[in-house]
């Protein structure tokens, strides 16, 4: 197991290390966080990039690179607390499309013309054997019922794919943004725009059934869309906390007190030692999970969820070492720490939180009862 | 990045594994005669140790002279990978092949390389690390054990007048890598010198030092120097350079002591969780639940210190820094604490018992074994040996994020 880098992928990092910082600087994101800018300018500067393209194949627009860069990406994205719908359009939507065997929309979104999502929570809780849309035949098609809450983007991505239940399993439909009631959930977070989709009774034609319900292999395929997904928010999360380690550790240093800086003192020191081997601890197992995602290796299942499990470790203990170490200038809304931190929490709870990748851990080591989450 | 190495290290695991199948040491062989220290050698281990040599697979990094073949760091890593999984000890005289060996391979005169290293790397001589004393623990530079030249620095003796303590296998070794203070006026991290010293030397007495567990076969020491005289040409490397030759030779051994660490973590595991239903089931549903919380949490530290390692190796093995490197032998140890006392937790008061766990010597004397309570206390071995978590801790703080010293 090889879990370095390339060449080609340091180097796709770093330019897109270069081009974030100059897009996508700490204003924006205060812009955000006012209710004052969009993120209509970034999304821009990245759709010239190629970068929604850079992981679909090349039949279909894309740049026929694999989900290690789209990582590499989303990496860079979470780093910055960038707002963009990218995130959600390539490892929700694009994800789901291919996941589900389909190649519905990718033209679209390889260009960039068209965004998209993923929705499957049920109050907050993703668990892909209960999705809370139900699906009616009707004709040849579906007509959906329900409502999924905490949908990125919801609000505004031009597709959605809806993880749907029927009476004979689980399939996956796109509906397009417009035929959906959204509304948007007031979070933490505004870089991570969340919202609550009805479902009444939307109409979805044939060629809009991605994975048809009770196809074979469907409820794996529909665990496998998840899982990509999944390991999105981890490296996009584990980033963030990298983001705050760092900061922090810079604060350490240029900050006194006692005629000293803070961070000679032990009792900071050893902090940050630890939150070092948070982060290190929860990308390393990021990246295990994205190489099983890439190489659709059979570990992937225990490794999306131990790698998210320990993406929510690292960003409780990453958003509250990095507050506590801060002091009072950590506490106020004028110092940009507090973007990272909210990013953080929120990757922490999108896609099921620390106890919930764990009681699938247990699940898949044989420990848990019959019955418990998978 | 990618899962799989490439074909042709799978090729040299494969021919490494076929050799290993044909030559190893047997279970009932190392059952019956486990190393009891880390300085002892049976003759099984004697054997194995110049069979590993002589076909190159002792230290594969070397040239075949040294007992290697020339292979790069990820043929050395598939190696180490193969003899874990298969449960044998790559050597029972773990300081004397990881640190004694390659030090004086590094630093030493041809002379001592004939009479030292080779002897250990063929299973002929083992040897001991003698660096702590009763007031150089953390501050290992702070030692006082004294060597005094008489005569020239040719023909002349070292005089050696000291104490050492928490020497591994001092009870069984036949030489001594001796780190004392020569040059009494420099500053204290430029007087040290290392010196070979046999422990047959008249005026070394060794005084065992029964352990927390498993008292009847201690493997820690203390030694008393009384006047002991070695040749000059017993110096390794030049006077004063012993601190400076401490970290590089522990570094050396850095880059690798991971993966040991990791698949003796892996092993308990192992064992945790296959033996774990047993005990759940006893268990109401809410203790049930806390139990398996606690087990997924070591499993996936247990997977996280895995890739932490090898993520850390792969940089290294490209020729960058691997800052993950600094992390694994605080986190490793850490985890194999915990992971014995969670074990010993889900098992309940049966793990209180003593001795229930025979040894069956494929384990290095400095891994934890026995019982999970028994391994649990022999556990921090290893977050107290070749530097504690804390001073690892600071090392990590300071060396590799760069926070000032304090
Ligand atoms: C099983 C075992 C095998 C060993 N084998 C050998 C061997 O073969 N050869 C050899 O030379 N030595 C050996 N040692 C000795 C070992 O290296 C020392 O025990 C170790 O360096 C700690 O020193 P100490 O025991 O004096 O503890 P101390 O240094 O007194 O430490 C006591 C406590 O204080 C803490 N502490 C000390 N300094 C600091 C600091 N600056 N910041 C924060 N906390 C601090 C420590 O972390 C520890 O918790 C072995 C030890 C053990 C347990």
């Amino acid at each position: 197991m090889d879990l370095e880098f390339t060449d080609d992928q340091l180097e796709l990092r770093d330019a897109a290390r270069q081009v974030l910082a100059g897009a996508c600087p700490p204003s924006l994101v205060r812009s955000l966080y006012e209710g004052t800018g969009s993120p209509e300018e970034l999304w821009k500067v990245i759709r010239e990039l190629d970068w929604p393209a850079l992981g679909l194949p090349e039949e279909h627009g894309g740049l026929g690179l694999g989900f290690v860069e789209v990582g590499i990406l989303v990496e860079e994205l979470g780093r910055v607390a960038a707002p963009s719908p990218l995130l959600a359009t390539v490892t929700q939507f694009a994800a789901a499309v291919r996941g589900s065997g389909s190649s519905f929309a990718l033209g679209d979104v390889a260009s960039g013309r068209r965004t998209g999502t993923l929705a499957l929570a049920d109050d907050g809780r993703w668990d892909p054997t209960r999705p809370p849309v139900r699906a009616e035949s009707e004709g040849s098609g579906y007509r959906l019922t329900g409502r999924v809450t905490h949908v990125l983007d919801g609000d505004t991505a031009d597709e959605v794919a809806v993880v749907v239940g029927t009476d004979r399993g689980p399939g996956v439909v796109a509906v397009p943004g417009s035929e959906v009631v959204a509304s948007r959930q007031t979070t933490v977070d505004p870089t991570v725009p969340l919202a609550t989709l009805e479902f009444d009774g939307v109409a979805v034609p044939t060629e809009r059934v991605l994975l048809a319900p009770g196809a074979p292999g469907a409820a794996d395929a529909i665990a496998r869309i998840v899982d990509e997904a999944t390991v999105a928010i981890v490296l996009s999360t584990v980033a963030t906390c990298r983001a705050i380690f760092e900061a922090t550790v810079e604060y350490a240093k240029v900050r006194h007190q006692f005629g000293r800086p803070i961070g000679s003192f032990q009792a900071v020191k050893h902090r940050l030692a630890d939150c070092f081997l948070a982060v290190e601890r929860a990308g390393a197992l990021g990246w295990f999970a994205a190489l099983t995602v890439a190489e659709d290796d059979p570990r992937r299942p225990v490794a999306v969820a131990m790698a998210k499990a320990a993406a929510a470790d690292c960003a409780q203990l990453l958003s509250r070492d990095g507050l506590q170490l801060h002091g009072g200038i950590g506490f106020t809304w004028e110092y940009d720490l507090h973007f990272l931190l909210k990013r953080a929490v929120t990757g922490d709870l999108l896609f099921g939180g620390g106890a919930f990748h764990r009681s699938r851990v247990a699940a898949m080591l044989g420990l848990a009862d019959d019955g418990e989450a998978q | 990045m990618r899962l799989r190495f490439d074909d042709s290290v799978e090729a040299t695991r494969q021919e490494f594994r076929e050799w290993l199948a044909a030559n190893r040491p047997s279970v009932e062989e190392m059952a019956a005669d486990p190393a009891v220290s880390t300085g002892h050698a049976p003759d099984w281990a004697r054997r194995w140790t110049r069979a590993m040599f002589d076909a190159g697979w002792l230290v594969p990094g070397w040239p075949p002279e040294l007992g290697g073949r020339g292979a790069g760091p990820i043929e050395t890593f598939v190696v180490l990978e193969e003899l874990a999984a298969a449960h044998v000890p790559r050597t029972t005289n773990v300081q004397g092949l990881g640190i004694v060996a390659p030090s004086i391979v590094d630093y030493g005169t041809p002379e001592q390389v004939r009479d030292h290293a080779l002897p250990i790397l063929r299973g002929e001589l083992t040897a001991c690390l003698g660096m702590s004393e009763p007031d150089a623990g953390s501050d290992l530079a702070s030692l006082s054990t004294r060597a005094v030249l008489e005569g020239d620095e040719d023909t002349g003796e070292w005089v050696i007048d000291g104490q050492k303590v928490w020497t591994s296998g001092a009870n069984y070794a036949d030489f001594c890598f001796l780190f004392c203070r020569t040059e009494p006026d420099e500053p204290k991290h430029r007087g040290i010198s290392i010196l070979l010293v046999p422990m047959d030397a008249p005026g070394i007495t060794v005084r065992p030092l029964p352990e927390i567990v498993h008292p009847d076969e201690p493997d820690l020491n203390e030694v008393f120097l009384d006047g002991v005289r070695v040749p000059a040409a017993s110096l390794v490397g030049r006077r004063g350079d012993g601190w400076a030759m401490a970290n590089g030779s522990l570094a050396h051994e850095r880059g690798m002591v991971w993966v040991s660490a990791v698949m003796g973590l892996e092993e308990a595991l192992g064992s945790l969780v296959a033996g774990a239903p047993a005990h759940l089931a006893a268990m109401g549903p809410h203790e049930r639940a806390l139990a398996v919380d606690q087990i997924v949490q070591i499993a996936i530290d247990t997977q996280a210190a895995r890739c932490l390692g090898q993520r850390g190796f792969a940089k290294l093995a490209r020729g960058g820094s691997a800052p993950e490197q600094a992390l694994m032998k605080l986190y490793a140890s850490d985890c194999r604490q915990r992971v014995a006392r969670i074990a010993a937790d889900v098992q309940g008061a049966d793990s209180l018992e003593l001795g229930s766990v025979p040894n069956d010597g494929h384990q290095a004397v400095d891994e934890p074994r026995g019982t999970w309570m028994e391994q649990w206390f022999h556990s921090f071995a290893n977050t107290i040996s070749a530097g504690t978590s804390e001073i690892q801790r600071n090392i990590v703080a300071e060396r590799v994020l760069g926070l000032p010293r304090g």
